[in-house]
C-alpha cells in the first residue's frame, strides 16, 4: 500500500515536471479558453481541435518581455500505429527557425537541425521491425531519435518541422486513403522564452492582455490542475496509508499477542532449559523481521507488478500520468517500504515480546 | 552435603488482599546430595511451588534459597539462567519437547544456551536416547512418539548437561502403568549410576517408595520428612 501510494504520487509529479521540462518553455501561449484541453492533450491523449491564427505568432512576439515565440502545431492522432508502443500516436510541426526545445536537443545529440523527411519521437516511437523508415499518410521520416520518458502523452508524440508537415500533406493528398488535415496559417500551441530577468506571470497576463485570441500560461502553472488532482489523490491516499499502517501496527500486535500466548509454555521450557530473557525477546524480534520481510517482499512484488500491470487502467482512473520509476528507483522504494514493514513489526511486537521474556518461567508453563 | 537448601521461604500470589492465595508458608529445607526426594500432597499444596521456588523458575515472596551455596535471587537472570542450563535438568509433566525438532535437536537443545562448545553433543545425545531406548529414532520428530516415549526423550534432554539436580514434576501423571514403571526405572537408574539428586513432584503415593527421602506437604508447609532404608522401588 505505501509502495503504491509512493509510486503513484511520485510518478504523478516526476511525469508533471518532465512534461513542463519537455515543453522547455517559460510561457506557453494556447487558444483562449484551451488551456486544460491542450493540458489533457498533451498528458493523457485527449482529442483536442483547438487552433489559432498564425498571426498570434507576431502578435505574441512583439509582446514586451517576449524573447523569443515559437510556433507548434498539432497535426493529428492515429490509432494503432505499427510504429508506436500504444494505441495512439501524435504529430507535431513546430518551426526550426524559432524552436528553442526541440532544436537544441538535437544539436546536443545528433550535433545538426532536423531535415525534411525526418523526425525525432517520444520514448514510445520507433521505426516498425524489418522496415528503416516510418511511413505515415503515405511519407516515409527518417526517425532521427527518441526523447526521454515522461509517461504522458509526449511520449508517443512525433515531433517535425512545419516544412516536413507540408510536405507530407502534399504527398498524402496522392499516396494516402486521405490526406493528412492541416488547417492554413493556425498553429496550436506557441512556446515563448522570456527575455532575461522578465517576469513569467506578467508576461503572460501581457499576452493574454494583448492577444484576444490567446492566452499565456507561465509554464510552471501548466498542468496546474493535474498537480492539484494528484495532491487530492496523495492526501486521501496518505489517509489511506495511515490507516493501513496503524491497522497493521494494532493486527501484528494482536497476532504476536496470540502467538506469546499460544506458545508461553514453550518459552518457560526454554527458560527451564537455560534461555535467559534476552535470548527471549531477541528470538521473538528476529521472528518478527523475518516476518516482516517475508510480508513486506511479497507485498512489495505484489504492488510493483501490479503497477506496471494495470498502468494504463490507473492513470484512466486517477486522471493524470504516473511516470514509472526505472529499476534502480524501484529498488529503492522497496527496501525503503521493507524498512517501514521492519519499523512496524517491531513496534508491534515489541511489547508482547519483552512481557513474554520477563515473565517467571513458572508463570509461563502453567496452563 | 546440601545441593538446594531453602530458609523461610514463602510463596504468594495475587498480592496482599483477601484474594491472596498463599501457596508456601515459612518453608525449611535442605536437599542433601544424591538425595532422591519425592514431594507429595494434595492438589494445591505448594508442591510444584516448591519445586519452582527451589529451581528460580518461579520468585519466591521471602526467604533465600541457595544452591551450590550461590543465593540464587541474588544473582541476575543471565547467571541463573546460566547456573540452571549447567546444573539442573528438568521432566515436566506436560508434553515438553519443541514439535519441530528433531529427538536429536531437541536432546541437544540445552547446550544451544551454554557458553561452552560440546564438541560431543551428537555423540553424547545418541548414548542418552539409547540409554532411554529411542537411540535408533534420532531423526524422528516429537508427534511420531507415543506420550511414554516423548517423556523419556525428555529425561534424555534432562541428562544431556551432565546435571547434578534432576527435577521432575508429576514425570509420569499422564502415563498408563506400564509406562510409568518405565520411567520410574530409568529415574532410578540415574540415581543410582549417575549419582544424580533428584527432587521428584507426585500425587502418586505409590512412587514414594521409589526415592530415598519423602516430602508431604499441606497447606503450604513440609507437613512430613522422612527417609527411606534399602532398596528401590515398591515395598
Amino acid at each position: 500500500m505505501v509502495l503504491s501510494t509512493v509510486i503513484i504520487s511520485r510518478g504523478g509529479e516526476e511525469s508533471l515536471r518532465l512534461a513542463r521540462e519537455r515543453l522547455g518553455a517559460d510561457v506557453v501561449v494556447v487558444p483562449r479558453g484551451s488551456v486544460t484541453g491542450v493540458e489533457g492533450a498533451l498528458l493523457l491523449g485527449n482529442a483536442t481541435n483547438t487552433y489559432m491564427p498564425r498571426g498570434v505568432v507576431d502578435s505574441v512576439a512583439a509582446v514586451p518581455g517576449v524573447a523569443v515565440a515559437s510556433p507548434q502545431l498539432y497535426l493529428t492522432s492515429m490509432a494503432n500505429s505499427s510504429c508506436c508502443a500504444v494505441s495512439l500516436m501524435f504529430m507535431f510541426a513546430y518551426d526550426p527557425v524559432t524552436d528553442f526545445t526541440i532544436e537544441p536537443w538535437l544539436k546536443d545529440k545528433l550535433g545538426r537541425d532536423l531535415g525534411n523527411s525526418q523526425a525525432v519521437g517520444g520514448s514510445d516511437v520507433f521505426v516498425p521491425e524489418g522496415e528503416e523508415r516510418i511511413k505515415l499518410y503515405g511519407y516515409d521520416f527518417d526517425l532521427v531519435g527518441n526523447l526521454e520518458a515522461t509517461g504522458t502523452n509526449l511520449d508517443q508524440t512525433l515531433f517535425m518541422t512545419f516544412a516536413t508537415a507540408y510536405d507530407m500533406q502534399e504527398v498524402s493528398r496522392t499516396k494516402a486513403k486521405m490526406a493528412l488535415p492541416i488547417l492554413a496559417d493556425t498553429v496550436s500551441s506557441v512556446l515563448v522564452k522570456v527575455e532575461p530577468g522578465a517576469d513569467r506571470k506578467e508576461v503572460a497576463k501581457a499576452i493574454t492582455k494583448a492577444v484576444p485570441e490567446a492566452q499565456g500560461v507561465p509554464a510552471a502553472e501548466m498542468f496546474g490542475s493535474y498537480g492539484s488532482q494528484i495532491s487530492g489523490v496523495l492526501r486521501t491516499m496518505v489517509v489511506i496509508v495511515v490507516l493501513t499502517v496503524v491497522l497493521s501496527l494494532a493486527l501484528m500486535a494482536l497476532v504476536f499477542w496470540m502467538s506469546v500466548h499460544e506458545r508461553r509454555r514453550q518459552i518457560g521450557v526454554l527458560r527451564a532449559l537455560g534461555a535467559t530473557q534476552r535470548f527471549v525477546l531477541l528470538s521473538y524480534m528476529a521472528e518478527a523481521a523475518l516476518l516482516a520481510v517475508a510480508g513486506g517482499l511479497v507485498g512489495a512484488i505484489l504492488a510493483a507488478v501490479a503497477m506496471y500491470l494495470f498502468h494504463d487502467l490507473l492513470v484512466s482512473a486517477l486522471g493524470f500520468t504516473i511516470l514509472l520509476p526505472s529499476p534502480a528507483s524501484l529498488l529503492g522504494l522497496v527496501v525503503g517500504g521493507l524498512l517501514i514493514a521492519l519499523v512496524v513489526a517491531a513496534v508491534a511486537a515489541f511489547v508482547p515480546a519483552l512481557r513474554a521474556s520477563r515473565q517467571e518461567p513458572a508463570v509461563s508453563m502453567r496452563e | 552435603m546440601t545441593a538446594v537448601s531453602l530458609r523461610g521461604v514463602g510463596k504468594g500470589y495475587g498480592g496482599d488482599g483477601a484474594m491472596a492465595f498463599v501457596a508456601l508458608r515459612d518453608v525449611d529445607l535442605d536437599i542433601e546430595i544424591n538425595d532422591f526426594l519425592v514431594i507429595t500432597g494434595r492438589s494445591g499444596c505448594g508442591k510444584t511451588t516448591l519445586l519452582n521456588v527451589a529451581t528460580g523458575l518461579a520468585t519466591p515472596t521471602s526467604g533465600t534459597v541457595t544452591i551450590d551455596g550461590v543465593d540464587i535471587w541474588s544473582i541476575t537472570d543471565a547467571e541463573r539462567s546460566s547456573l540452571r542450563n549447567r546444573t539442573m535438568g528438568f521432566v515436566f509433566q506436560f508434553p515438553s519437547l519443541l514439535p519441530g525438532l528433531s529427538l536429536e535437536q531437541n536432546v541437544i537443545l540445552p547446550l544451544e544456551f551454554s557458553r561452552e562448545e560440546h564438541a560431543d553433543a551428537r555423540e553424547r545425545a545418541r548414548e542418552l536416547l539409547d540409554m532411554v531406548g529411542l537411540g535408533h529414532r534420532m531423526a524422528a520428530l516429537p508427534r511420531e512418539l507415543s506420550a511414554g516415549q516423548q517423556q523419556r526423550v525428555v529425561i534424555a534432554r534432562a541428562l544431556i548437561n551432565r546435571p547434578t539436580l534432576l527435577l521432575a514434576d508429576e514425570p509420569s501423571s499422564d502415563l498408563d502403568e506400564e509406562t510409568e514403571a518405565e520411567i520410574m526405572e530409568i529415574l532410578r537408574r540415574i540415581h543410582v549410576e549417575q549419582a544424580v539428586t533428584i527432587m521428584m513432584v507426585t500425587h502418586a503415593r505409590h512412587l514414594v517408595a521409589f526415592g530415598t527421602r519423602h516430602l508431604e506437604m499441606a497447606d503450604g508447609t513440609v507437613r512430613e520428612d522422612t527417609e527411606h532404608e534399602g532398596p528401590y522401588g515398591p515395598a
